[in-house]
């Protein structure tokens, strides 16, 4: 006998309201539907009646958690678009708060995880360390959340003698903490009989559905955009990109745990390389006819911004690609053939950011000019009807 | 794998004191540069209105009031909208800011029309350098409540 | 004057009032160890130490509306909860501590009473499965078949470790195994596999991590309590209370020797032995995360059923040497 169940809009396995509607046959999954909309708030077309200042901080609040990569995917997009490039300081604090916030979010993620098994006293204790992260960068941006730190053209603050120092005191002792909880989550034998085996995603799969982020690392595809496609100062820093074979959720905790180790390594560098100079360019508050394309690796994937200028000061197009909504397809498929015990460990495996990824998709014909709008799960069934070998096509044009 | 990996570090915790900091009873200190809510200092103001235009939330509304001669301003800042990203400071063309920053960040209230602050002056002329007025004692931040 | 003494032992001492406080108490003991252990606070402001905080979740949500579906099978919904908490407390008077005298017991201790408080323990589970299945909520279904499918896991490994004492002792009242261990305190060594075996077993009759799958709340909101609410959810909770109390006495008299004493002595050597035994739950429930309803079964199993039926071999290994 099988019942359609729903997880959501409103369940407490979820942070943020989204649909998940399962078709089960006792405690097996047999289909499942992912339904988006539920926190739209036109963030895109808000963005079009502010101006290019204005619109950092409204890219900020798309999320709170990733809330610097939103801000900085823009930033590097604006600054191309003005043809300017911010002094090698303001890079380097820049890129400072990115790898900060890249721990702060994987902390989250390993205590939400752990919340989600019902290894509570593991999220406790994780979200106790994250403590460390969320006070570095108070004290560094003057805020927990929505650290602000970007402007167009460089940052707004300075590190000094005594922030720097205070910074490798925190890493160091996270890192600590860090090796501790991997030998935890790897060994403690209730949360890993949660875990192993669950929300499995072959590496064919993961690039024929074009996942990114850890979800996608931890089936052994190693894509990280800062090793791809190096912006900035992520090609002087040696580091490597985390990758685990079990293609599971255990895979995808592993990954974000040696993630967090490289960000470490890779802040401690920073610091000690930290050039002397300005931290910031003055830049024109008007942007130069053009397009352009900006990504950014975000902790949970790669993040894609485009943005459309005409010459005035505010945009005439800004789309945000944000990496969650690059993982659903790759999650309806791990979702069929598992438990409804797995349901949330799935789901959160992905560590999803659903206000990332409300976004309306419109369509527009080429030859009669109308235009429909199209929601987002009939877009994936239409894709998900082309053939699964489909080829991905080397040298993508950008539809636009 | 071992069975109760977990348990010495659970069993030392039960002689620490616990992690969590009994707000409102105790508080934690704020670091120096914390962004609070934005204040107007009114004597350096020139009135250029890059605040205004530059607030992502339009919080703060400047408004010419009585005759155009007497150069008298009025400033609002909602402190309802206000996002506290402290633009209004950054983006100040005068030295020193004539927008600071303070440091309160316990703004609750069951009234958000209680939430406004607002200023009454006269724009402030930017002298030569040479003869440049007393400048008040630099700002500090206020004390928090 | 013997209706006013049997009505004031069944309403206050040792029955509903006593209960509720204690089981509040233990609540709230249990909440401030699992809080330590994760460096957090606990109830800290209700009343001193916030020993009050259950009993002020118990007056809100007996305030609050009580909701019942339309669907509802209404006649079982709304018993339900009062049922389960007259057969927990019922219960908890067979406990060995209100009838300090074996000479003149009173009617709570006669043979076989160790039957009668396993056969009312077991009660609970079926209420809790009914008040499932009368809610008619796809989740309170799931979870109402979860907790059958444990009850089939536990039971076998509970009933067999809690009577390898009682076959030691040759007797199966309750007060005469505490004093025939009270009398030769070294054989309580003999058990100590039986006691780990039926501290992980009414683990899981509690519902407490890693078995609170049945209720578990990331993933099908709450199980059997999702459709509950108000005065009826306070019941059920207090229950829970309860149960946590009275299992944790029965273990302390097979395993831990009993209350000695008389009355005040044996009182507090209650209140001691309880809290020690609710320490360890707390431990268990700090330490592990939950696991599935297939594995649950599984290392039921193969774990707790071998492990129960070694310490039965054993006890009667001993017995067998010792006449």
């Amino acid at each position: 006998m099988s019942f359609n169940i729903p997880i959501g809009p409103q369940h407490p396995a979820l942070k943020e309201p989204i649909s998940l509607r399962m078709t089960i046959e006792g405690e097996v999954i047999t289909d499942a539907d992912i339904r988006l909309g539920y926190n739209h708030r036109g963030i895109e077309k808000l963005a079009e009646e502010r101006n290019w200042i204005q619109n950092i901080y409204l890219m900020e609040r798309i999320c709170g958690i990733c809330s610097h990569s939103h801000a900085t995917c823009y930033v590097q997009a604006v600054e191309r678009l003005m043809e300017i490039a911010p002094p090698k300081r303001g890079m380097y604090i820049r890129y400072l708060v990115s790898e900060l916030e890249r721990i702060h979010s994987h902390l989250l993620w390993l205590g939400v995880a752990g919340h989600e098994a019902g290894f509570d006293s593991f999220f406790m204790y994780v979200w106790r360390d994250r403590e460390i992260v969320m006070d570095l960068l108070e004290m560094v941006s003057g805020n927990r959340v929505h650290y602000a730190i970007n402007t167009v053209g460089g940052v707004r603050r300075d590190l000094d003698e005594t922030q720097k120092a205070r910074i490798l005191d925190g890493i160091a002792t996270l890192r600590k903490r860090s090796e501790y909880y991997l030998h935890i989550g790897a060994n403690e034998p209730s949360f890993v009989a949660r875990i192993a085996g669950v929300g499995l995603l072959p590496k064919e799969q993961a690039v024929a559905l074009c996942a990114v982020g850890p979800t996608a690392r931890a089936s052994g595809w190693d894509r990280d955009v800062r090793k791809e496609d190096p912006y900035a100062v992520y090609d002087e820093l040696e580091w490597q990109v985390a990758t685990a074979d079990t293609c599971d959720v255990l895979g995808r905790v592993v990954v974000r745990i040696k993630e967090l180790l490289e960000s470490y390594n890779m802040i401690e560098q920073m610091i000690k390389k930290l050039p002397a100079g300005d931290i910031a360019v003055r830049a024109p508050r008007k942007a130069k006819p053009g397009e352009t394309v900006s990504r950014y690796e975000a902790p949970r994937g790669e993040n894609i911004h485009y943005i459309k200028a005409n010459g005035t000061e505010k945009p005439e197009r800004l789309k945000v690609r944000a990496p969650t909504l690059g993982n659903y397809a790759a999650t309806v498929f791990m979702l069929k053939k598992g438990f409804v015990a797995d349901i949330p460990l799935i789901f959160a495996a992905i560590d999803p950011c659903i206000c990332c990824a409300e976004r309306v998709v419109t369509l527009v014909d080429g030859r009669s000019g109308a235009s429909s709008l199209v929601s987002l799960s009939d877009l994936r069934r239409r894709a998900l009807d082309r053939p699964a070998n489909a080829l991905v096509k080397g040298k993508a044009e950008w539809p636009f | 794998m071992r069975i109760a990996a977990f348990l010495p570090e659970l069993l030392r915790h039960l002689f620490k004191k616990p992690a969590t900091v009994d707000y409102p009873f105790k508080k934690i200190a704020l670091p120096e540069d914390f962004r609070g809510t934005p204040y107007l200092q009114p004597e350096l103001c020139i009135v250029c209105k890059a605040c205004e235009r530059d607030c992502p939330a339009e919080a703060i509304e400047i408004t010419a009031v009585g005759e155009p001669a007497e150069k008298r301003f009025k400033m609002v800042i909602h402190n309802d909208r206000c996002i506290h990203c402290a633009q209004c400071v950054d983006v100040c063309p005068t030295t020193p800011k004539a927008m600071q920053m303070d440091s309160l960040f316990e703004l609750a209230a069951d009234d958000r029309h209680k939430l406004k602050k607002d200023w009454v002056y006269v724009r402030a002329v930017i002298k030569p350098k040479a003869a440049a007025p007393a400048a008040p004692a630099a700002p500090v931040a206020e004390p928090k409540a | 004057m013997a209706v006013l003494r049997t009505l004031l032992y069944l309403l206050v001492y040792p029955g509903l009032l006593f209960l509720f406080v204690y089981g509040t108490f233990s609540e709230w003991y249990d909440r401030k160890v699992y809080a330590r252990l994760q460096n957090r606070m606990g109830p800290t402001h209700t009343g001193r130490f916030g020993l009050l905080q259950p009993v002020a979740d118990f007056f809100k949500l007996m305030a609050k509306e009580d909701v019942v579906p339309d669907a509802a099978d209404k006649g079982l919904f709304n018993a339900l909860p009062a049922f389960g908490l007259a057969v927990v407390a019922t219960s908890g008077l067979l406990l060995p501590v209100w009838n300090f005298s074996l000479a003149a017991p009173g009617w709570t201790s006669f043979s076989g009473d160790i039957i009668v408080m396993l056969y009312l323990l077991s009660l609970p589970t079926l209420v809790l499965f009914l008040a499932a299945w009368s809610s008619t909520n796809l989740f309170s279904t799931i979870g109402g078949a979860r907790v059958l499918t444990m009850l089939f896991g536990y039971e076998v490994p509970l009933f067999l470790a809690v009577l390898s004492p009682a076959v030691l002792a040759g007797s199966w009242r309750l007060a005469e195994i505490a004093a025939f261990y009270q009398q030769r305190p070294a054989l309580l060594l003999v058990n100590v596999l039986g006691f780990l075996v039926a501290l992980v077993a009414v683990q899981a009759k509690l519902e407490r991590t890693p078995f609170d799958i049945p209720h578990a709340e990331t993933e099908i909101v709450g199980g059997t309590f999702t459709e509950y609410s108000g005065k009826k959810l306070a019941l059920f909770r207090l229950t829970t209370d309860i149960e946590m109390v009275v299992a944790s006495g029965l273990l302390a008299t097979v395993f831990l020797g009993g209350f000695p004493g008389g009355a005040l002595l044996g009182f507090a050597s209650f209140v001691i032995k309880t809290l020690f035994i609710i320490f360890l739950l707390s431990l268990i429930r700090a330490l592990t995360s939950r696991i599935r309803i297939d594995q649950v079964v599984s290392f039921a199993w193969r774990v707790l059923a071998p492990l129960a039926v070694l310490q039965l071999l054993a006890t009667i290994l001993v017995k067998g040497f010792l006449s």
